[in-house]
């Protein structure tokens, strides 16, 4: 299966195009970036792309990052990707950023605690833990970082995703051996393509994956100013 | 020609594909709209980040419903065109981004569309018009009089200094306890009321500039209806019709003034155009229907589905860009914010 990978949803604007059987990476492009997703997707997709013999007719499937993460940087990974998967007539799959992010550990079985971790500003995270059995510790949702730490138990933890070094201070602060894998700090496009390729493009939808309510002010006024 | 047309500025979801003959008529082969109104029903106005989740939700079935309506395929269009603002952000990163990519995919040049403009150049769409015409643009997000002279060529000669004329109409509707939205409502009240029994201004008249202002209007009606308060079904019918007389002298006055604005900056208009819901206003429509004929002029009104948010006029202002060859690539950005005086222009006329 070729599939097309995109993720906007944190610190990234990056697509890879991988052959999942053989589970290589036929072309890839990222750029660290917290703004302006917007603007860069399109030129890097038509980049990374012009590397790919039969280019986007060739893909079998599009597999993207659906969040928690920045509002407006899902939005405009999945927008492109149900684009490409509507001009294609091929199925489009969402792929968590946390399950994104911890599926590296998770490879062989997770042998600790392993905790993925996102900025939700104001003291708090979205949040997702595994426990060395598999088990969910805590399914995702948004929490303070002092009530994460509280659920963690005694044991090693393992940390990923951007929002890893704010629970590593305050787990070690309470006498917690929190690992922090600093490679593991944004989604890996590989990863996002496996997940994606073993999906259900049925339940796996590509949809925003937000894990917080929107901020319900209406526009100024009422109505928008347009001039 | 044919063109794709995708619009999310607001709190619309709309796609449709519009084409245009040999001799550069257009037709509408499907619009399809989607409205938010009831979700955000409950919060008294547009909420940005409502608006923006809904549209990522529903762009792609809406294109896809679009391009079966017209029995094309994406391969069979020739050009995408987005509303790239001005509008929510939200929104606006969804549509674009999708037309982009649709763009990309199926090797289709990308239209990056002003809503303005869109609105704008609906009259040829719809009559045919030809350049240049005066337009009075009246909805609930904003009120101008302009000169549209060309594609991406326009003056603005009027705008309001406070509230949409819609706003308005909406404003008052609320404060006299009817539903939303208000224009309909207050038309109909006002139909059975007394425009004499309350006094009340006729902001801007006279001014050398055709501008509006709107909230000194709204103030004085809410300072009449608080006197009478509580108020009965007359006093609501009596409020609407003084208002609606009030709103119908300030328009007549200020297109009349934009009308001699446009003879001496552009000259001799082919017609008067009213745009936008509150064109739908039977006085509205009355009053300016008088003045065109006192100017020799004929006034186009497009039909109101096309006054909305729809995709419609965005594929048709797609459609004239595309035929002059004013494409955009793939960094076009989102603009929140865009004047028309800002659009970059048609090369002159051969
Ligand atoms: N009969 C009427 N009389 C006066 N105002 C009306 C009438 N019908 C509709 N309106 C007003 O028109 C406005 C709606 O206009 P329209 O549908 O063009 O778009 P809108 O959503 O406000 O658009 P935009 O976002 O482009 O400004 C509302 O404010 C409504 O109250």
């Amino acid at each position: 299966m070729r599939i097309l990978a995109i993720d906007t949803a944190l610190g990234q604007c990056a697509a890879a195009i991988l052959d999942v059987a053989s589970e290589t990476t036929i072309a890839a492009e990222a750029i660290a970036m917290e703004r302006g997703h917007a603007e860069a997707l399109l030129p890097l997709l038509d980049r990374v792309m012009a590397r790919v013999d039969g280019g986007f007719h060739s893909l079998d499937r599009v597999a993207v990052t659906i969040g928690p993460g920045s509002f407006t940087g899902l939005r405009i990974g999945i927008s492109a990707a149900r684009a490409v998967a509507l001009a294609i007539g091929i199925p489009a799959v969402g792929v968590t950023t946390l399950s994104a992010l911890m599926a590296p550990l998770m490879e062989d079985g997770p042998k600790r605690l392993t905790v993925a971790a996102i900025d939700a500003r104001g003291g708090r995270v979205f949040v997702q833990a595994i426990g060395p059995s598999g088990r969910l510790i805590i399914q995702p949702c948004v929490m303070t970082i002092r009530d994460v730490v509280r659920n963690l138990g005694s044991g090693s933890v393992a940390l990923v995703g951007p929002g890893a070094t704010m629970i590593a201070a305050e787990a070690r602060a309470v006498g917690i051996d929190a690992v922090l894998h600093d490679d593991l700090v944004l989604p890996d496009l590989a990863w996002v393509a496996r997940i994606g390729a073993a999906a259900e493009p049925d339940e796996a939808l590509a949809k925003p994956y937000y894990l917080a309510a929107p901020d319900a002010r209406p526009q100024d006024g009422a109505r928008l100013a347009r001039l | 020609m044919r063109v794709l047309g995708i619009e999310t500025t607001c709190d619309e979801t709309a796609a449709a594909v519009v084409a245009s003959g040999d001799d550069g008529r257009g037709v509408i082969l499907s619009n399809e709209v989607f409205s938010q109104i009831a979700e955000h029903a409950g919060y008294g106005g547009v909420v940005p980040e409502i608006a923006a989740r809904a549209h990522v939700e529903a762009i792609d079935r809406l294109i896809a419903r679009a391009l079966r309506a017209a029995d094309v395929t994406l391969d069979q269009v020739d050009g995408i065109a987005a509303a790239a603002g001005p509008g929510l952000i939200g929104g606006l990163l969804v549509g674009l981004t999708t037309a982009k990519t649709l763009a990309l995919v199926a090797r289709k040049p990308l239209i990056a569309v002003n809503h303005l403009e869109a609105h704008a150049l609906t009259p040829r769409l719809t009559d045919e018009v030809a350049f240049p015409y005066l337009l009075l643009l009246a909805s609930g997000g904003h009120t101008q009089l302009v000169a549209v002279r060309g594609v991406g060529d326009h003056i603005r000669l009027g705008t309001t200094i406070d509230d949409a004329l819609g706003e308005a109409f909406d404003k008052v509707a609320k404060l006299l306890g009817l539903a939303y939205p208000g224009g309909p409502e207050v038309e109909r009240e006002a139909r059975r009321g007394d425009p004499e029994r309350f006094a009340l201004p006729r902001p801007m008249m006279g001014r050398p500039k055709p501008d509006f202002s709107l909230s000194g209007l709204k103030t004085a009606l809410r300072i009449e209806a608080e006197k009478v308060a509580p108020l009965t079904g007359t006093d609501i019918a009596d409020l609407c019709a003084g208002f609606q007389a009030a709103v119908v002298d300030v328009i007549e006055d200020r297109t009349r003034v934009a009308l001699r604005d446009f003879r001496e900056r552009v000259g001799r208009p082919t017609a008067l155009v009213a745009a936008g819901g509150v064109a739908a206003n039977g006085a509205i429509r009355d009053a300016l229907a008088r003045l065109a004929g006192e100017a020799g002029l004929r006034l186009v009104a497009p039909p109101l589905p096309l006054c909305g948010d729809n995709g419609a006029i965005i594929a048709w202002a797609g459609l004239e860009r595309l035929r002059l060859g004013l494409t955009d690539d793939m960094t076009a950005a989102a603009r929140p914010r865009w004047p028309l005086a800002e659009l970059e222009a048609a090369p002159p006329a051969s």
